[in-house]
């Protein structure tokens, strides 16, 4: 425990020293820049000082000047390192405050032009041997002319005067002359004095033509060096962790495996030329999947239903309707069936999007409306809503738990299985629990039956459609449970001797519905999120609209339909972007559960492990690049709405 | 005909009860799905006091007092073969107490300055920051990681000059390069978050304090500070438990080095072992999710507040 105790302090130390520094930078640029207002003549001997100081340290940092040395004992080698920013530190704050505070202007020149430029010599006097520059003067005279040209240029076009930007651009061009175009360390003293002194003097005589900043100036000043001073940290970070990342990615992505040699867009091409991310060979097969045809009728329903209220209210479908319920239901059995037929990584992606959305937000919904003035309300919230602060990481490991199947000779130890197993065995049996089972199965399809009947004879088939839906769900379960065909339902079969045996599933191996029970952990993580949303928004609907409707007579299920659903449409909206998106990213889930193994794979997770397992930086940038195109517009769906709200 | 009556009221009656059941129906389904959600944390919190045999064996709704047992908590506090929970529960301290604090500094300043500060160009600026919040944190890991493994080098076009702009920090695998990180990230929605609190401060205010002369750190320091805290706390609140549940970044960061990872790579790690520390995760799992559920219980409200805030983080 000592050494992580230890190690711990070390972080903890490192990172307070850190905010430490960094803080008292800010609080510092702060106090300088209240200077403005007050003491502008302080403000500017502060002000330039540290930018010696900043120029000193640069070089003195990298050992461009001589002296800097790490021999001898701590103190001398500080000074020997610091000795050369301070001294010009004070120079160049000379030179500063100077001109804040003389008037004439052929004195201020002349300070400014051989102050800096004075400072200029000394540092260029003082460069290390390796690094003095061998100039060539037409390199230097093209480089100097040509960024001063740019410079007064972008003065006009600002509508400037051009002759400051000029001068800047002088000295930027005579610097990247006499520096970065020769080589450095055969050069001679002089040389390098004057590669430092001119720019110099250039910047120097630059600051001195402009006069003494009267308030306003001084006031234009202090707005924009706050901007800078509060805005900084936050745009370095973004700039250095999002934009610039991004704009790289995206390079990356054109770029082959090792980043060495430009592809186009082949790293593309493989992603959907690979039968692992898009394989629709299978396609045919949905005509022999159950869950296709169940869906296919219940669209049929949803046309006879709907050609009826068009006759009546002139519409297919609207909310409430008797035809929705079939609509959705069969549209999401017809949508999985080709989920479960057409396989791969896109397919995935898609399927977890249409599930988890869906699922997530009509449950959410669905909690929210009945939990809406029931007792304990709070309570039921919480517990719907507590998996929110779970780790995804650690809902997989608790889904993984419920998940467990084991050998059909050994008794189930996660939840599903035991439940499957144990339904098994309930249908087959003879025992007293199963007749009771069967008979409360019977008690429940009498009174669904009724509620149908009673419905149709109020001449109210909107009403029949909930307990019809849910009586031919349960007839069908009762049916498999009775053991009219198949012999009973759940985890069963039968051996060689035909002896009866558990049968488990094995929920996270088994595709293509393993993905579906991945599906689910996300949904329980989710339905939380949902529904303290639309709870929310509920709430937040006018009592009146509501008393009004119901003096009008309109039903529980007319008034949420017609009144509570229209209004809450915004929030819905907000919580399916939120969820698309959220989705689209999903990656821990299948990371721990799986690794994308037993045709589990997602994009996200496609795209770690061919970047940071296989190393193949440009599929994987590529991967990243697909993810960041397909949740975009619903980004800016999202984006445009905060900001209508904000 | 008296009798026929009565009879036909006890059939209405009879039936009125039936329905009666049928319509509280709702509170029974309510509470069936609040118990269905409930048994997943359940089954694991069970699991986590029994023996590893006991969990092999028999299911965890068989529990009987005689079963419980610290074993499993002791073990994974104790040292283990590769590292116990303790560490990785300092190492993701030592990355979400900064990426929280860190980001909110930051981004408090930022918005400040987009809310109160008149500068040339803001509205621009603004809507370009707030427009990253699109940007999916995958698109940015594989220039980070090499940033953290190389430092940062550009090659000037022309003049064949390789300048370094970030020296190599070694930061890779360390969990200074996970908090950067999430410090990046959290800065786009953590300036919209809080810029839509403290631009909707009350005017005056701020106008009473330029005319007595106070200047914009002042102003920043003794007014908008104090005011915004319950969006700060909010904003915190989200932050910490997005970075002490994270595994993605950390994964990448620094998932190569087990002294440096934290929880959520501590469990991850466990479960891929097939089987032979099985026994340990639900264990692990429920230390790791301890202090969100703290925090879940205790603040909230203002873990609601900042999710729903949080709903548009990228």
């Amino acid at each position: 425990m000592g050494d992580i105790a230890g190690k711990f302090l070390t972080t903890l130390i490192t990172v307070v020293i850190a905010v430490a520094v960094s803080g008292g930078l800010w609080v510092g640029a702060n106090l300088l820049f209240n200077q403005v207002r007050s003491s502008y003549v302080r403000y500017r001997a502060l002000a330039w000082g540290a930018c010696g100081f900043a120029i000193g340290v640069l070089l003195a940092g990298n050992r461009i000047t001589v002296g800097a040395t790490s021999d001898g004992g701590r103190i001398a080698s500080f000074a020997s390192w610091v000795w050369l920013p301070a001294l010009a530190a004070i120079a160049v704050g000379i030179v500063g405050a100077a001109l804040a505070i003389i008037t004439a202007s052929n004195i201020r020149l002349a300070i400014g032009a051989a102050g800096l430029g004075g400072t200029g010599i000394a540092l260029g006097l003082l460069v290390d041997a390796e690094w003095r520059p061998s100039v060539s003067i037409a390199a230097l005279i093209i480089w100097t002319f040509v960024i001063a040209a740019v410079g007064a240029g972008g003065g006009r076009l600002l509508g400037h005067d051009p002759i400051p930007g000029a001068l800047t651009g002088a000295a930027l061009g005579w610097i990247i002359g006499a520096w970065a175009a020769p080589s450095l360390g055969t050069g001679s003293t002089i040389w390098s004095a004057i590669a430092l002194g001119v720019p110099g003097a250039l910047i120097g005589v630059r600051a001195a033509r402009s006069p003494i900043a009267d308030m306003a100036e001084r006031n234009r000043v202090d707005k924009r060096s706050r901007s800078v001073v509060f805005l900084g940290p936050a745009l370095l970070f973004i700039t250095a962790a999002l934009v610039i990342p991004t704009i790289r990615t995206i390079y990356l992505s054109l770029l082959d495996r090792e980043s060495t040699e430009f592809v186009w867009f082949s790293n593309y091409v493989t992603i959907f030329k690979d039968p692992k991310a898009l394989d629709l060979s299978m396609w045919s097969s949905i005509f022999t999947s159950r869950l296709f045809w169940i869906g296919l009728v219940l669209l049929v329903v949803f046309v006879i239903l709907g050609l009826r209220d068009k006759r009546q209210t002139g519409r297919m479908v609207e909310l409430g309707s008797s035809g929705m319920a079939p609509l959705i239901g069969g549209g999401v059995l017809v949508a999985f069936a080709v989920f479960t037929v057409l396989r791969g990584t896109l397919i995935n992606n898609l399927w977890w999007v249409l599930a988890v959305t869906l699922f997530s937000t009509s449950l959410g919904l669905a909690i929210a409306v009945l939990a809406d003035g029931a007792k304990f309300e709070r309570v039921a919230k919480s517990v719907i809503f507590m998996p929110m602060a779970i780790s995804l990481v650690g809902a997989s490991v608790v889904w993984r738990f419920m998940y467990i199947a084991r050998d059909s000779s050994k008794s189930q130890t996660g939840v599903m299985n035991a439940l499957w197993v144990g339904l098994g065995r309930l249908s087959t049996g003879s025992g007293l629990p199963t007749i009771i089972a069967g008979i409360a199965l019977a008690i429940v399809l009498v009174l669904l039956l009724g509620a149908v009947a009673r419905a149709l004879s109020r001449n109210e088939p909107a009403r029949a459609v909930m307990p019809g839906a849910i009586f031919i769900l349960v007839g069908w379960f009762a049916w498999r449970f009775w053991g009219i065909t198949g012999g009973g339902i759940g985890g069963f079969r039968f051996n060689d001797a035909g002896v009866q045996l558990a049968d488990p599933i094995n929920f996270i191996q088994e595709p293509p519905f393993n993905n579906f029970w991945l599906m689910v952990v996300l949904i329980w993580i989710q339905t939380g999120f949902a529904m303290v949303i639309l709870s929310a928004a509920i709430k937040a609907v006018p009592t009146e609209l509501i008393e009004a409707a119901r003096v009008d007579g309109a039903s529980t299920s007319q008034i949420f339909w017609r009144v509570t659903l229209p209004q809450i449409a915004t929030t819905i909206g907000v919580v399916v972007t939120t969820l698309i998106v959220l989705v689209m990213k999903v990656f821990d889930i299948v990371k721990v559960m799986t690794n994308g193994n037993f045709g589990t794979e997602v994009l996200a997770n496609n795209m770690y492990r061919e970047a940071f397992s296989n190393f193949n930086t440009g599929v994987g940038a590529a991967l990243a690049a697909l993810i960041f195109v397909s949740v975009l517009p619903v980004m800016y769906i999202n984006i445009r709405r905060m900001q209508r709200e904000g | 005909m008296t009798v026929a009556m009565e009879s036909g009221g006890a059939r209405r009656s009879l039936v009125d009860r039936v329905y009666g059941l049928l319509r509280s129906i709702p509170t029974w389904v309510l509470w069936i799905i609040v118990m269905i959600w409930s048994v997943p944390s359940l089954s694991l919190f069970l699991n986590s006091w029994r023996a590893r045999d006991a969990q092999r064996n028999s299911g965890w709704w068989t529990i009987s007092p005689s079963d419980l047992t610290l074993s499993n908590y002791d073990y994974i506090f104790r040292a283990s073969a590769a590292s116990t929970i303790g560490e990785s529960l300092l190492n993701s301290m030592a990355i979400a107490v900064p990426a929280t604090i860190i980001p909110i500094a930051i981004a408090t300043f930022a918005a400040y300055a987009f809310a109160w500060i008149d500068f040339k160009g803001r509205k621009v600026l603004f809507i370009a920051t707030v427009s990253l919040l699109a940007i999916p944190l995958q698109v940015a890991l594989i220039p980070l990681l090499q940033m953290y493994v190389n430092g940062a080098h550009y090659t000037l076009p022309w003049l064949d000059k390789t300048i370094t702009i970030l020296p190599d920090f070694d930061l890779v695998n360390t969990s200074t390069a996970v908090w950067l990180t999430h410090t990046g990230f959290a800065l786009p929605f953590a300036i919209f978050l809080l810029h839509n609190y403290i631009s909707s401060l009350p005017k005056d205010v701020f106008e009473a304090a330029r005319i007595d002369g106070a200047d914009h750190f002042t102003i920043f320091w003794r007014l908008v500070l104090p005011l915004s805290v319950p969006v700060l706390a909010a904003f915190a609140i989200f932050q910490f438990l997005w970075t002490w549940n994270d595994f993605l970044i950390a994964n990448t960061m620094a998932g190569t080095n087990p002294d440096a990872r934290p929880t959520t790579i501590f469990i991850a790690t466990l479960a891929g072992d097939f089987g032979s520390n099985e026994h340990l995760l639900p264990a692990a799992a429920f230390v790791q999710a301890f202090i969100p559920l703290v925090v879940f219980f205790s603040l909230q409200r203002y873990f609601v507040r900042g999710l729903l805030a949080g709903s548009v983080k990228g």
